[in-house]
């Protein structure tokens, strides 16, 4: 019973105290506070900027996840096989994750300079306004995501592939199948419960982006970087408006809520069938 | 829900850096005052020896410093939560332009009309910043220092300073045609507040204002549909790079130290910078209002800091508080903040003192920008509003949308925010 009373307190009640704000029209500087029921909400279906900040959110996490992964299964096959030196680039790979995300994207935020930085000089001195072009921006932020949380997912599969017993493939070998063969209907379907692991907390994780977008462009330009988080917290912190701030902190929260039940669900059946 | 307040005001404090306290009594009897600010960057010697002179003038009051974090959004955030918490462990604070008017309808800062009467500080300040703290004939701030948008240009790529906007363009033409690899005009185009301040310049080039007559924030207007329709002309005929909409004043400054571009708008500190010793375009920059449409002297924006006080606090305090900001804006300091922090005085006289015209010439030079500053709408809603002018000017700048859309767009969440129109109030 007390830990539910310590989820209560730490858990519930933000939330509830979010979405209780989210029902007012609630200005920090007017001082102004009366409870406005579900007009926040109206407003938020027919709020453009809502529609851009969550069509960003989604395709950012998307993206970000389907690359991670397409970039983790090989690294973490290649991780997997016994080489000399193999525990020190299983350490060193986690280096961009370890280094703290504001941090990276100041680096990257210089990288991404379209007149000095590194980038386009290796592109063969490329002018691409990597940070201040519509349509750029949000792939050099996925970019610098990628970058960081590959090794984190490339870990998850890892950790998978190690759980498959080795009987399986000298079976596979003697039957006489190919790598690839191996590969796709050993390895695959055994990691399937570890891939939806790392899904699920890499897409939880994308969907509430701020630090790295925050710093490396601040939703510009023209919000097409904007995500939900950025939007909340520009609305809460900045202009001080806690009810719609708050409504859109509920509509983040629901969206993780949604994305988290989907895998969950997904997960449950996969672990059902084994 | 006034606990989760509570929360969030903790939180502002401890990121601040400091510990709530109520009215704590000075030493010896004596009454605790505590200034708020961002420490000025250089030798803090001068600073410090003039507000020793405060304390010596005032031997009933202590006097206590307390720094900031040196960003203005940072700053803005911890005063919205500590002053709405009613917070008293501060009593003057320093406020940027566009939050005097906010704080003031807010109740969060002392009404100082008795100790700073309007008419008076029409007569020593420069109007713009005067503008921007009287609210309905009541003085909230005192100008503390002042800052002023203006053009730089390269004196050996152009004949003179162009005036009009179609010189502007004729001249960075020319001056590109002539050299291979150089850029043309550079400015501050990323989403964020120089933005703003950039799309105001080009609307008073156009004869815009930034309110309309019943003190509305005014969008939907031909001039400013004009200032953005130019502003993306320039990235569009290649007279401006398109990576200006990356740009910050530091990006900016970079290009055109480095002798890659034409012209520059700027704050006053890149100056400094251009003629410092080993600087690419020492001796080859000139300084010049902004353009405008019709040839007249640009108005630049209006930037720098004010002075209030923290209207919690008791009357005692408050009066001690006055008496602070009337040192730290008396002539005696402009003079010390202008010749060793290079910041530019609020005070008219002090633009014909002979010690800092012959120390400062360039700080005294700026006269005639300043004169001209203009804040940007000076209103209770524009830090409500600003994040919705900063996106809408820069989806027009960037090409992503037309001028009339972005405005329309944009007007119609201002009046949201603004409660202009009471049927779509949430």
């Amino acid at each position: 019973m007390p830990s539910v009373v310590v989820l209560a307190v730490v858990a519930l009640y933000p939330v509830l105290a979010a979405v209780w704000l989210s029902l007012h029209r609630f200005i920090l500087v007017f001082g102004e506070r009366r409870f406005t029921g579900l007009a926040n909400y109206a407003y938020l279906l027919g709020d453009a900027r809502f529609g851009s900040a969550l069509g960003n959110t989604v395709y950012f996490t998307a993206v970000a996840v389907a690359v991670e992964l397409l970039l983790a299964v090989p690294l973490a096959v290649l991780l997997n096989r016994a080489f000399p030196g193999r525990g020190l680039l299983r350490a060193s790979v986690l280096v961009p994750w370890a280094i703290p995300t504001v941090v990276s994207a100041r680096l990257w935020a210089w990288m991404f300079n379209p007149d000095s930085g590194l980038i386009n000089r290796l592109l063969g001195g490329a002018e691409i306004n990597w940070l201040g072009a519509p349509g750029y921006a949000l792939h050099a932020a996925i970019l610098v995501d990628v970058w960081k949380t590959t090794p984190f997912v490339a870990l998850l599969v890892l950790a998978g592939l190690q759980g498959i017993p080795e009987d399986l493939y000298k079976a596979a070998r003697v039957d006489g199948a190919s790598p690839w063969r191996q590969f796709r209907s050993i390895t695959l379907p055994l990691l399937k419960p570890a891939l939806l692991l790392a899904v699920l907390f890499r897409s939880l994780d994308a969907f509430r982006v701020f630090d790295a977008i925050y710093v490396l462009t601040e939703g510009g330009p023209a919000n097409t970087t904007e995500t939900l988080s950025i939007y909340a917290y520009k609305t809460l912190m900045r202009s001080g408006d806690f009810g719609y701030g708050s409504t859109l902190a509920v509509a983040t929260f629901l969206g993780v809520v949604l994305l988290a039940a989907v895998w969950l669900k997904w997960l449950g059946r996969e672990e059902a069938r084994e | 829900m006034g606990r989760l307040l509570v929360v969030l005001v903790a939180l502002g404090l401890a990121a601040g850096g400091c510990r709530r306290s109520s009215e704590a009594p000075g030493t010896g009897g004596r009454t605790r005052i505590v200034f708020k600010f961002q420490p000025l960057w250089g030798d803090p010697k001068p600073f410090r020896e003039l507000l020793a002179r405060y304390e010596q003038a005032n031997p009933d009051v202590e006097l206590v410093t307390e720094a900031l974090p040196n960003a203005s959004d940072l700053a803005h955030q911890f005063f919205l939560t500590s002053l709405q918490g009613g917070a008293t462990d501060f009593d003057v604070l320093v406020a940027d332009v566009v939050w005097v008017p906010e704080f003031a309808r807010a109740g969060w800062v002392a009404d100082l009309t008795e100790d700073f009467p309007p008419a008076r500080l029409r007569e020593e300040f420069l109007p713009g910043p005067v503008d921007a703290v009287v609210m309905d004939g009541r003085t909230y701030a005192v100008p503390w220092f002042v800052d002023v948008g203006v053009l730089y240009y390269r004196t050996d790529l152009v004949p003179r300073a162009p005036r009009t906007y179609e010189e502007l363009r004729r001249f960075t033409r020319d001056a590109m045609a002539k050299t291979p690899g150089l850029q043309g005009y550079v400015w501050q185009g990323r989403q964020y507040e120089g933005l703003t301040c950039n799309v105001y310049e080009a609307l008073w080039g156009h004869g815009g204002q930034s309110l309309g007559p019943d003190g509305r924030v005014l969008l939907e207007t031909e001039p400013a549909r004009e200032a953005l329709a130019y502003l993306h002309g320039l990235i569009a005929d290649g007279l401006s790079p398109p990576t200006v909409t990356g740009f910050g004043e530091e990006e900016a400054r970079r290009v055109f130290q480095e002798g890659r571009a034409v012209f520059m708008r700027n704050w006053p500190y890149a100056w400094r910078e251009a003629q410092a010793e080993g600087s690419l375009i020492r001796g080859k920059v000139g300084i010049a209002p902004l353009p405008t449409k019709d040839g007249q002297p640009g108005w630049g924006t209006l930037g720098g800091w004010q002075l209030a006080v923290n209207a919690h606090v008791s009357p005692l305090r408050r009066k001690a508080a006055a008496r602070l900001i009337a040192h730290l804006t008396s002539p005696e300091a402009n003079r010390v903040l202008a010749l060793h922090y290079a910041r530019n005085p609020p005070r008219l006289a002090l633009y014909d003192d002979p010690v800092l015209r012959a120390e400062e010439p360039f700080i005294a030079s700026l006269k005639d920008a300043l004169v001209r500053a203009r804040p940007r709408p000076v209103t209770p809603y524009y830090l409500l509003i600003a994040d919705v002018l900063q996106s809408e000017f820069s989806a027009a700048v960037a090409g992503l949308r037309t001028p009339e859309e972005s405005l329309a767009r944009a007007q119609k969440q201002v009046d949201h925010l603004t409660g202009e129109q009471p049927e779509e109030a949430r």
